[in-house]
């Protein structure tokens, strides 16, 4: 299947090279969405060989997956991977993400660090991440045993069917409400997501909970 | 009292202010007219205090402050819901504009390749 792995990116240009360079290796297209950096981040995923889509106004991740989503229909891709600039994930662990979808057997496949592995996690983003998960579970109606994890692999058949309306980060919520609503076929895979030193400080607050909690009741 | 002069005073510099905005186009003949009443009404009830107390005592509050405090509350609260509405509709369209500017620029991108 003619795969696309999908980056959005604000300001990764110390690490984003890393990033592509890794899974350019394993032999797939990379998209980065700049989703309006102050650095040189589309430069350099644009010298590392990466086709980079640049916000010229910083809109938020859920805006820039929709973005590449629509880039990636556009250019006749069958199948989408969201993936981290940070370097939380692990490339050589898409194969395997994508497994399902390539077999026919899952629509969706969500990474789940619970399954897998979270290495040096803080406990404070652990303690939030159960609470969202017992959000998820009565908002949805789905029983997962992550959420909020950027590691996930679409098809473009259920790509179309949903539609995100959150800009920001509370789409990782509106996807799963879509999976949910929409019957989409999915299953989760275990993954391994490294906490570095770099990516809590480049990574979402766990305040950002309330405001994504709020974007969800206020913008529905 | 003083405190009328100051008020009305105010008030009528915001008039005023409102009249060069009419004149420059920013708003229309409507929307002047209905600021103007609004303000008009204010100083009304700034200047003749007791209107406020009379029509406070016949829907049954005490006092005419009372009334005028909260009716405001009230329209303060509705103006901003109308303002956080027009808050994401802008939002919705600025993202709108940006993914397709980003969406155009790439397919000259790769055209030029």
């Amino acid at each position: 299947m003619k795969t696309l792995v999908l980056i959005p990116a604000y300001n990764e240009g110390s690490k984003i090279s890393e990033v592509i360079t890794s899974i350019k290796a394993i032999g797939y297209d990379v998209l980065v969405i700049d989703d309006g950096s102050t650095d040189n981040t589309a430069k350099i995923s644009h010298n590392n060989g990466a086709v980079v889509l640049i916000h010229k106004v910083n809109r938020g991740q859920g805006a820039s997956i929709k973005t590449g989503i629509e880039y990636a229909r556009d250019i006749g891709y069958e199948l989408v991977v969201f993936f981290d600039a940070d370097g939380q994930m692990k490339a050589d662990e898409i194969d395997k993400v994508i497994a399902p979808i390539v077999s026919g057997e899952s629509e969706v496949v969500l990474g789940s660090r619970f399954l897998g592995s979270a290495k040096g996690i803080p406990l404070l983003k652990l303690i939030t991440l159960r609470l969202a998960l017992l959000f998820t579970r009565l908002t949805t109606g789905l029983k997962l045993s992550d959420t909020h994890n950027g590691f996930q692999a679409w098809n473009m058949v259920a790509l179309s069917k949903i539609d995100l309306t959150q800009d920001r980060q509370a789409y990782a919520s509106e996807l799963l409400q879509e999976i949910s609503e929409n019957k989409i076929k999915y299953k989760e895979m275990p993954v391994t997501i490294v906490y570095t030193t770099y990516s809590k400080t480049k990574g979402q607050s766990i305040f950002n909970a309330f405001n994504i909690i709020w974007d969800l009741i206020i913008k529905k | 009292m003083l405190i009328q002069f100051i008020l009305v005073a105010v008030i009528v510099l915001i008039v005023l202010r409102l009249i060069y905005q009419l004149k420059n186009k920013a708003i229309g003949l409507w929307q002047f007219f209905s600021w103007l009443v609004i303000w008009i009404l204010a100083i009304a009830v700034i200047w003749y205090p007791s209107i406020t107390t009379y029509i406070a005592t016949r829907v049954g509050v005490g006092r005419g402050v009372d009334l005028v405090t909260y009716v405001s509350i009230i329209v303060i609260f509705y103006l901003m819901f109308r303002l956080l509405l027009k808050i994401e509709k802008i939002e919705k369209k600025m993202t709108k504009l940006v993914r397709k500017d980003a969406l155009k620029n790439v397919s000259q991108n790769e055209k030029n390749k």
